[in-house]
């Protein structure tokens, strides 16, 4: 089996080697070079639960053409140890490189499975780390400047971000940097074989952001005008706080790291009866303690908005890994009946739109609402046109923040179930904002006809939240041979694929469900209505949206993809996918190979 | 300037007759109506047990929070809403039981809210089972055998984590009890105020006339309340046990330790110097921090 041919118009490179080898800084540094050059890009970071040691990868994707995720292909690979080569030399494309040092491993000993098309890059990076007197953390941007030279690309890019990575340590460090990245371009120069294809910086194209999925949410967040996040770390929601804390004070937001999940939340209920909006962020296990305030939330009637980004569980689970396994728990959370809305965001521009949109929801509903992502979406970074902040508009629904009121009743029964909201501080509302159920006034009550009126009206605003959530979303033609089925970050990969099968004539089409919670019922009945083949492709093992379908629609998916170990789905799986359910199964040529497709690739 | 009858709500209470909580019910009014507080001028969160039915008898701007989460939430309120005095109004097995780690890091922060502590010794809602603070080898329905662990000792606890105001009262001498909820009130920063709370149905021992056997306030024996180190011996020398005689065993009431000056955690936040909702009148302007980003 032949490893698949490069394809022109992008270039895919993976930096390797043990937790601490600073890949993911590297890495970063690389993908923001291109954006800058005008090219798009994907990065996916895999790393195990460690500090120092094990193996982490960077993989980034960088083309000229619209690109929406990870692939498994590789045309350069980097390998800070001798290990990496080993691990990832099958996933290498025709006539792909290896920057390895030699004082880490002889050429000969390289473990390359048997393969003679590949370039070998010798570059003695630790030689180079004491020629420019610097420290041994610098093998990865003399790295860099490496895969720069080996691809013909312009060293000076690089130069001038280090000098502005830099620019707050003494003017020495940034200089010993660019002195190493220099040393690596011109070392690989002189290396026998040539790259396949030249880059060079692209001139006119639009400005683009780099952004992972966490930075993204919280951009939406920040221009909501969230008044209070708090948190407590937990991957992959954990740079959430990160980032919020970074622009607290400029932005005018609280800020705390809570002792734990369950303040975390309580604090977010605190603060929203105060009228502040107000967010916490987690992974299945924080939220697994916020669930009884979650309840909370949702009987006292408190606007909040809950980050759910998930890997894979139970308990710890695999802590850096993804996965869509909480779906029916986020669903499900808390005893008793209560509305909430949960949106899924696809990819990292609809997690700014669905992070502001949120906040809109949660004040219109008086309700919880739950943005759930993955390790996919919160640790990746894409390339994307900057959000579009002129979009943003903020919505209190009923809320009065200051002045008088007579009679007031927090939890008046209306026809859309939604009370006038007034707070506290305002003169003449008293009253108990109560995790009991209660009465109008929000006194504690038992007796069943109350019990009974405020379950109802509370419940109404289920159906108030059919009319304000997002629409799902509709990609492909309105026929196709294969329709598929999905909701969160599978987006990606699966918009990926359909962009190849598209380019082979295979038509597909996809529904995205934005809004899981509550269920667009009628949505999804009239897409599958319409479908020739059904495929469903969800990151779980019991098949948690398959059942939402059966349960919700009474219909059968006719074709399911789940994966669950961890590693999220990649286009490759899912092109093979659509070509076997229509019959022709294409093996591709290693696991993870991109496939030579004619004509469009 | 509210009466002390305007406090009351249309609820009549459901205490069991003679429950201490009648008397912290009477005192937390009568300091309220003391201070000159108007209703929108602050707001009371209760966590959950037979203090927390206590939510329905007071008419004031509240929250009835979850069991042991009476803090996070109202240090949350405070953080965000500076123009509102936060009073906390928590039992013993919600607050230093379930609750207790909220308890612990919000003295820390010395977070500028009042936490007021029903300290009945008991569980009384779910029906007498041994709290927190239990005296040791006491039975309960939970405990046949006695209590083999020793008691939470709460002032000990809040001294040790930097509280700038720590007090014990009694329910069963509400102008002292008074007394401390408007010096404890007026404190800027973290208050506690611990108050011994007979439950007259479930604990048969900690009861009225044993507290009025060994209660002694500390004012009239001149008590230093600047000393912090001298404050936590005397917290210790608070315990009691089941076995110890009245006049071997006497439990200090009034003020343990006070101290003004120090910068509460909302001094330390920018944010939190106006009320958050002012925050989302429009979406913010994030341009600059997308500039960074490309």
């Amino acid at each position: 089996m032949s490893p698949s041919a490069p394809y022109g118009k992008e270039v895919r490179i993976r930096i390797g080697g043990p937790a601490g080898f600073g890949i993911k800084a590297a890495g970063q540094t690389l993908a923001r070079l291109f954006a800058r050059a005008g090219y798009n890009t994907f990065d996916l970071t895999e790393y195990p639960s460690l500090i120092k040691g094990g193996h982490n990868t960077f993989h980034l994707r960088i083309s000229e053409e619209e690109i929406f995720s990870h692939v498994m292909a590789t045309d350069v690979l980097v390998a800070l140890d001798a290990a990496t080569v080993g691990l990832h030399v099958a996933e290498l494309t025709r006539g792909g490189a290896i920057i390895f040092d030699p004082g880490d491993v002889a050429a000969t000993d390289l473990d390359l499975a048997g393969r003679d098309d590949l370039c070998l890059v010798p570059i003695p990076l630790t030689d180079i780390v004491y020629e420019v007197g610097g420290i041994k953390i610098m093998r990865n941007v003399i790295a860099l400047g490496a895969v720069l030279g080996h691809m013909d690309y312009p060293v000076e890019g690089l130069a001038e971000s280090l000098r502005s990575q830099f620019a707050h340590k003494p003017p020495k460090i940034a200089e010993q940097n660019v002195a190493a990245a220099i040393a690596g371009w011109e070392a690989a120069r002189e290396a026998p074989c040539a790259f396949p294809f030249h880059l060079a910086p692209r001139v006119d194209q639009p400005s683009t952001v780099v952004l992972d999925g966490n930075e993204a949410l919280s951009l939406g967040a920040l221009a909501a005008g969230i008044g209070m996040y708090a948190a407590y770390p937990m991957t992959p929601a954990t740079s959430v706080l990160h980032v919020m804390a970074k622009h607290a004070d400029s932005s005018g937001v609280v800020v705390k790291h809570t002792e734990d999940e369950l303040a975390a939340i309580n604090m977010c209920i605190g603060a929203a009866f105060g009228g502040t909006r107000t967010m916490c962020a987690t992974s299945g296990g924080g939220f697994s303690l916020m669930v009884e305030a979650l309840g909370f939330a949702g009987v006292s009637e408190s606007a909040i908005v809950v980050g759910l980004l998930t890997r894979p569980g139970p308990a710890t689970g695999l802590p850096t890994w993804t996965e869509q396994s909480d779906l029916r728990f986020a669903i499900h959370a808390a005893q008793g009946e209560f509305p909430r809305v949960i949106l899924a965001p696809g990819d990292h521009a609809e997690a700014f739109e669905l992070a502001w949109k949120a906040f809109n929801l949660a004040d219109q509903l008086q309700t919880p609402v739950i943005i759930l992502g993955d390790s996919y979406l919160s640790d990746n970074h894409q390339t994307i046109t900057p959000p579009d902040v002129g979009a943003v508009t903020v919505d209190r629904g009923q809320l009065q923040t200051t002045g008088e009121v007579e009679n007031y009743e927090r939890y008046a029964v209306t026809p859309s179930g939604v009370s006038p909201r007034v707070l506290p501080g305002v003169i003449g509302a008293q009253q108990i904002v109560n995790s009991y159920e209660h009465d109008a006034h929000g006194w504690a009550a038992e007796d069943a006809e109350t019990r009974v009126v405020q379950n109802t009206k509370r419940l109404k605003k289920e159906r108030t939240a059919r009319d304000l959530v997002p629409a799902p979303r509709f990609y492909g033609p309105p026929d196709a041979a294969v329709s598929i089925l999905l909701f969160g970050t599978t987006k990606m990969p699966t918009l990926e694929a359909m962009k190849w099968l598209e380019a082979e004539g295979v038509s597909v089409n996809m529904m995205q469900l934005t809004t899981v919670w509550p269920f667009p019922t009628q949505e999804v009945n009239s897409y599958m209505e319409r479908a020739t083949r059904t495929l469903l492709i969800e990151g779980n093992a019991t098949g948690q949206l398959e059942g939402l379908i059966r349960e919700q629609c009474l219909r059968e998916i006719g074709h399911r993809l789940n994966r669950t170990d961890g590693r999220p789905f990649s286009p490759e799986q899912i092109y093979s996918t659509v070509h076997c359910i229509l019959g022709a199964c294409v093996n591709l040529t290693t696991a993870g190979a991109v496939p030579d497709i004619e004509g469009g690739r | 300037m509210p009466e002390v009858k305007e406090f009351v709500s249309a609820i009549k209470p459901t205490w069991c007759p003679g429950c201490g909580n009648f008397g912290m019910w009477e005192a937390l009014k009568r300091a309220l109506a003391e201070l000159g507080w108007e209703k929108h001028e602050f707001s009371v969160v209760w966590g959950i047990g037979c203090h927390g039915n206590g939510a329905d008898f007071l008419d004031v701007q509240g929250m009835h929070a979850l069991h042991g989460r009476s803090l996070p939430p109202a240090a949350a309120l405070r953080l965000t809403r500076p123009d509102l005095q936060v009073v906390v109004e928590m039992g013993d097995g919600d607050g230093y039981g379930l609750g207790m780690g909220h308890f612990i890091h919000t003295v820390r922060r010395n977070s500028d809210i009042t936490v007021i502590a029903h300290n009945n010794q008991i569980y009384g809602l779910t029906v007498g089972q041994a709290s927190p603070t239990t005296d040791h080898l006491m039975p309960t329905v939970s405990t046949p055998g006695g209590v083999l662990e020793q008691p939470v000792n709460p002032i000990g606890l809040a001294l040790a984590e930097g509280a700038t105001f720590v007090a014990r009262g009694f329910a069963g001498d509400i102008p002292h009890l008074t007394e401390l909820y408007v010096r404890a009130l007026s404190h800027k920063g973290f208050s506690l105020v611990d108050v011994f709370q007979p439950c007259v149905t479930w604990n048969k021992h900690n009861t009225f006339s044993w507290f009025r056997e060994r209660v002694y306030k500390l004012e009239a024996e001149g008590w230093d309340t600047s000393d912090r180190v001298k404050a936590f011996e005397l917290s210790l020398s608070g315990f009691h046990d089941l076995t110890c005689a009245a006049d071997e065993c006497r439990a200090p009431l009034g003020v343990y330790f006070e101290e003004q000056g120090v910068p509460t955690y909302e001094d330390g936040v920018p944010a939190a110097q106006v009320p958050g909702w002012s925050h989302a009148s429009e979406p913010r302007d994030i341009s600059s921090i997308l500039a960074k980003m490309s």
